[in-house]
């Protein structure tokens, strides 16, 4: 009877949201470098923003994980806005191929950027 | 006895960690958890009904990951406003009446996520400094156009210095502290604490298993209050 009841307050605790979605992203300062490149959008700060992209990507590949949704776009068409064409286009492909779902969205950014899917 | 005490502990350890305990989120939202349920969820820009213009960015850069950490896959929030513009749509209100299929043709997106922000009021009162917060998340199906998933969150936050012992030390800390609190990890709290209330989606391991996760109706229901 009392393992039940120890059942009975293990699952409330795992059903009650205590538990974790282990989606393991590790965001990093994402939303700081954004927000201060928001405020002051200085050549400086989209740098920032831009390092702090590749800053979680090399985390998620060094911790195994999944690099988080929207990373990959995000670093791509900000290189392919810069000039950078080639290198945009190959971390939008990175997203599109973690992500499958992200296809449609992917295709959609190459023709606001008129870069061709290569 | 010793059943029941176990039975009421239990009640309150599911309800403890989600607010008051008024329905399921299978109950609540059982779009979310049939074939309408969505894998992509597409955020719209906020749409900013508060006195603080700088609440809009505050929301923009802290909801992606809130998001993606309960199992969505999510697009940048500043590509899609770049898209919308270069459309013509430079204001998310405009975005509301549009059918809601555009977003599955142009982004793919099985479902569409509105955040209206009406209330961000920063506060002094004297030694203390909060910022009362109050939000709309409503959620639509871009298949079938309905409302999926919908909550309503306010809180106050407290954003009080410590104090020193001084009075008029701390009156002027205060004032200092709230002028130059960075909010942004405020707002992103805010996110997250609404989407407790979420049914994780495809990249959670609690997806599909949350269905008996208590949320507030009262809290879904205000957010649908205005007509979308």
């Amino acid at each position: 009877m009392k393992i039940y009841t120890v059942a009975i307050l293990l699952s409330a605790l795992y059903l009650g949201g205590c538990a974790t979605a282990n989606t393991g992203y590790y965001w990093e300062n994402y939303s700081g470098t954004l927000y201060s490149y928001k405020q002051n959008p200085t050549p400086e700060n989209r740098a920032k923003h831009i390092n702090e992209l590749r800053k979680i990507i090399k985390k998620a590949e060094s911790k195994s994980s999944r690099v988080p949704p929207g990373v990959h776009a995000e670093l791509g068409y900000m290189l392919a806005v810069d000039g950078d064409k080639v290198g945009g286009g190959s971390e939008l492909r990175k997203e599109a191929s973690i992500y499958p779902e992200s296809k449609t969205f992917i295709e959609r950014i190459y023709l606001m950027l008129g870069i061709g899917d290569s | 006895m010793k059943n029941i005490f176990y039975i009421v502990l239990a009640g309150y350890l599911i309800s403890s960690c989600s607010g008051l305990p008024i329905q399921t989120k299978g109950e609540a939202y059982p779009a979310m958890y049939d074939d309408r349920k969505p894998l992509s969820v597409l955020v719209i820009p906020a749409i900013n009904n508060s006195t603080a213009a700088e609440a809009t960015d505050f929301f923009n850069v802290t909801i992606t990951e809130p998001l993606s950490n309960v199992g969505y896959y999510t697009m940048p929030v500043e590509i899609v406003k770049d898209i919308f513009q270069q459309e013509g749509i430079v204001d998310s209100t405009m975005i509301k009446g549009l059918p809601t299929s555009i977003f599955k043709k142009n982004f793919g997106a099985d479902a569409v996520l509105f955040v209206t922000i009406n209330k961000w009021d920063k506060q002094y009162i004297v030694i203390a400094g909060n910022v009362s917060v109050s939000m709309d998340y409503v959620m639509l199906s871009t298949e079938t156009s309905e409302v999926i998933w919908s909550y309503s969150a306010t809180q106050t936050i407290d954003t009080t210095a410590e104090s020193s012992g001084f009075i008029m030390l701390d009156i002027i800390s205060t004032a200092i502290t709230t002028a130059t609190t960075d909010y942004v990890p405020i707002a992103k709290q805010v996110n997250y604490q609404a989407f407790t209330a979420l049914p994780h989606g495809g990249y959670s391991d609690l997806h599909g298993l949350d269905q008996e996760q208590s949320i507030s109706t009262i809290m879904k229901d205000a957010a649908l209050e205005e007509d979308l």
